[in-house]
């Protein structure tokens, strides 16, 4: 029987070791209960290698040694919570947004829409009863300008919003593109880390924070694969991820997002110079969900036509705006309505309508009511306005002559406004100023189901807001339950991977005890050598 | 399942947000009173409030016009009282002329009474109405007759004013002077005299000549006339009937759809301060619940 003098020693000695890295792990621990993304660590610790006793008593144990400390992580619900809070992200910016546009509305309420056309039509009524007075026709002109600014107003607004959600994908561009390089350098440092073998545990944890910033805004897949293997046999695994397809990281690579300014309109509602997402190298982006998915749809919605998205967007609600101008003013002025088998008929417009004081005049004086403002901000005069009809003034092409009208630069005529009491023309013969017969056309206008698809002015109106309820409705859904999903799955990896103080108490009194019992043995092994040492030798 | 002290403050944080989004929006509720105040909250109560809206403003509105029609049928039907008086007096000096024993002095006397009659008919037949000519159809600028009765303006049956008193339903709320003054015909040109004027003139000659048999002679035209205005007369008033009935269904329905409308958007206040105060008892519920379990670990009690 042999061993070595100091082997008790030895096996003492590890212990401490054991404890005192055992100890240092808790308090890593402890000190990072609040980072975020972090994962505990616990220490693996097995019994060293035995010696084999050369006597066959068996083998001779030597004590405990570290083999590493790892890292609990789930890296399904890794997987899991990134699919997850991309959808969360998209439909959080989609829910805001609506909420915003509802408001620009600002139905139902006593100063919206439905307000406003009710007055101008209570107007025209109140006309009906005393046509001659120019008290009732000076009203009928201010209840006009508020109609007409009314859509001016909210079709500004969705363009400034408009232009807000551009800036933000701007940025939202540069934040994927620094936290993509972000991703980069760690994947540069664990690399470099690992190949000695060992697991960069905090280096991973960080990555992976980042990682799920990244996800929430636009849709990725992140995962390592392996590139064959090291020569010390281990696979050479490098941590990719990509977006629709193509690497947005691959290793230390990364490909960067662009930006550039469309030339061409995607949407005629849309304000210019809009920036188009692509890759830096050229190639397409598909964008399918995250904050930049909510973004894109909002900006460039048009439900689906001409190639923009599929959502019900602000230029979805902008050429719903301008269709509701345009043939309003179109029935208003020149008394085209569609009937019921879809053809346009002829009943008495404001065109039609001789003016107020028309003694001996011939024809109708050929007012229309609403135009629009020219380039200079000034309403146009209904003749300048027919000139985009062609150079036929019989037979003029209102298609282009209405089309000219959107939203924003609706507006009563030029005439209307510089003499509303003359040029009001509601009476259907000359010098006759108690004839309401147009009058009574343009009221009658109110009622009729087929002016649009949907059905009279109001319908039009009830419907878009509807529509936009809706979707406002849907999108709060769909946040509420990705809220609630991501929070689970969020949940789960915090059971998995987080600190709880109890346990790492119950370890920091484990480790403390195993410390003081191998102080304990150093100190017998201690008496024991100084007996061998200094007593028997003498 | 392995619960750690983080996901005890997590989970609590994100319930408490979750409870105090409802104390939320009951408390908007109880301060716009107010079901919703964004069509998203309910799509469906936006929609309908949209209409029952547009609804009560357009009853209001009619019955507006209604006030109106009656104001203008009020004078007309006064005036026409006025003129049928004027046309039984003429009747009763006709009858006392055509008796034969009148002397050439008492005939020149009834004769400068009717031409008296006749300017006041013809002053009848241009009433205004707040500044408007009642009997003129469109042309509410311009007189219907002149001192002679001749017609100063073209005035047909299609010169008749129409206000609207309910969806696809309106009146015509005014008398043509060709209807009234002309014998119910249906048109009189600019020049021409009116009938019951011209009845007048034929009269004025008769007494003039002082033929009894011709005075007499006139009574059947003057009946015609008093008929004639009888006729008028009765139909305003049958339309003014039809103006109260409308007015009193107007005024109904204004209730009926401002219930509907209030029904519909309006927040029951007790039952939004229950909701309220229930909530508010949970929030704090789990406020106290929350500070209780989230303070004590391992480390209060380890020495």
């Amino acid at each position: 029987m042999s061993s070595s003098t100091f082997f008790g020693l030895d096996i003492a000695t590890r212990g401490l070791y054991s404890a005192q890295r055992g100890l240092t792990t808790v308090n890593h621990n402890v000190d990072n209960i609040n980072t975020p993304g972090y994962s505990r660590q616990v220490l693996e610790q097995r019994a060293a290698r035995p010696i084999l006793m050369a006597n066959g008593t068996g083998m001779l144990g030597t004590g405990s040694e570290i083999v590493g400390v790892r890292r609990i992580r789930d890296e399904y619900l890794d997987v899991k919570f990134r699919s997850e809070v991309q959808h969360l992200g998209e439909w959080e910016v989609k829910q805001t947004l609506l909420e915003e546009l509802q408001v620009m509305y600002n139905e139902p309420s006593d100063s919206g829409f439905n307000t406003v056309l009710n007055e101008f039509y209570n107007t025209l009524q109140q006309l009906s009863t005393d046509p001659s007075s120019p008290a009732n026709r000076a009203a009928l002109k201010e209840k006009a300008v508020m109609l007409t600014k009314y859509f001016n107003s909210v079709a500004v607004h969705f363009e400034y919003l408009q232009n807000d959600i551009n800036e933000i994908i701007y940025a939202k561009v540069q934040e994927i593109n620094s936290l993509a390089d972000q991703i980069a350098k760690l994947n540069q440092a664990i690399y470099s880390y690992e190949i000695t073998g060992n697991v960069a545990n905090d280096l991973r944890d960080q990555r992976g924070h980042i990682v799920d910033k990244l996800a929430r805004l636009i849709n990725i897949e992140a995962y390592e694969v392996s590139y064959g293997k090291l020569p010390n046999g281990r696979d050479d695994m490098r941590f990719v991820i990509t977006v629709s397809g193509k690497p947005l990281v691959d290793h230390n690579n990364v490909s960067h997002l662009a930006v550039t300014q469309r030339e061409e309109k995607l949407n005629e509602e849309d304000i210019p110079n809009l920036y188009e997402i692509h890759w830096a190298d050229g190639n397409k982006l598909v964008v399918r969900s995250g904050e930049l998915k909510g973004y894109l749809d909002v900006r460039d919605g048009n439900d689906g036509l001409n190639g923009s998205p599929d959502f019900r967007g602000i230029p979805y609600y902008q050429r719903k705006m301008n269709e509701f101008v345009r043939t309003f003013a179109l029935t208003f002025n020149e008394g085209l309505i569609h009937n019921s088998d879809g053809t346009l008929e002829k009943v008495y417009g404001h065109v039609d309508g001789y003016r107020l004081y028309s003694e001996g005049d011939t024809e109708p004086a050929g007012i229309r009511f609403f135009t629009m403002f020219d380039e200079y901000g000034n309403p146009m005069s209904s003749d300048v306005f027919a000139l985009a009809g062609g150079p036929d003034p019989d037979n003029p092409d209102y298609d282009a002559m209405y089309r000219q009208i959107t939203a924003k630069n609706f507006s009563i005529s030029l005439e209307i406004l510089e003499n509303p009491t003359n040029n009001i023309c509601i009476s259907d013969r000359a010098g006759e100023v108690g004839n309401i017969e147009i009058l009574r056309s343009l009221i009658d206008m109110r009622h009729n189901p087929y002016m649009f698809n949907e059905g009279s002015p109001e319908d039009y109106i009830k419907t878009i807001i509807s529509c936009m309820g809706v979707d406002g409705q849907l999108a709060m859904h769909y946040l509420e339950n990705q809220t609630v999903i991501t929070q689970q799955i969020d949940n789960r990896r915090e059971s998995v991977s987080g600190v709880s103080v109890n346990e790492e108490m119950g370890n920091l009194v484990r480790y403390q005890h195993a410390y003081k019992a191998a102080a304990k043995m150093i100190q017998t092994y201690s008496e024991i050598l100084d007996i061998l040492v200094n007593r028997l030798g003498v | 399942m392995r619960i750690t002290n983080n996901m005890l403050i997590d989970n609590m944080l994100s319930n408490l947000s979750r409870n105090l989004n409802r104390v939320s929006k009951y408390q908007n509720q109880l301060s716009t009173g107010k079901k919703i105040s964004l069509p998203s909250d309910d799509p469906i109560i936006a929609s309908r409030a949209l209409k029952l809206r547009t609804d009560v403003a357009e009853i209001q509105q009619f019955r507006r016009n209604v006030n109106d029609a009656v104001s203008w049928m009020e004078i007309t039907e006064t005036t026409l009282a006025q003129i049928g008086d004027v046309m039984q007096r003429v009747r009763e000096l006709t009858v006392d002329a055509a008796n034969g024993t009148k002397t050439p002095d008492d005939l020149a006397k009834i004769k400068a009474e009717i031409e008296q009659l006749k300017t006041q008919m013809t002053h009848l037949a241009n009433t205004t109405y707040s500044g408007r000519y009642i009997f003129s159809g469109f042309k509410t600028d311009k007189p219907l007759m002149d001192e002679d009765g001749n017609f100063l303006i073209d005035i047909s049956n299609s010169e008749q004013i129409f206000y609207e008193i309910g969806i696809g339903d309106d009146i015509d709320i005014n008398v043509t002077g060709n209807d009234l003054f002309h014998g119910g015909s249906s048109a009189g040109t600019a020049g021409t005299k009116s009938r019951m004027i011209e009845t007048f003139d034929k009269l004025i000659a008769a007494l003039e000549s002082g033929d009894g048999e011709a005075i007499g002679d006139m009574l059947s035209d003057i009946d015609t006339e008093i008929e004639n205005i009888l006729r008028v007369r009765s139909a305003v008033g049958a339309r003014m009937n039809r103006l109260e009935l409308t007015a009193n269904r107007l005024d109904d329905d204004n209730i009926n759809f401002t219930k509907l409308m209030s029904k519909n958007e309006d927040v029951d206040i007790a039952e939004a301060i229950m909701h309220l105060m229930n909530e508010m008892n949970v929030y704090n519920a789990s406020l106290s619940v929350g500070a209780k379990v989230i303070q004590p670990t391992l480390v209060d009690f380890l020495t």
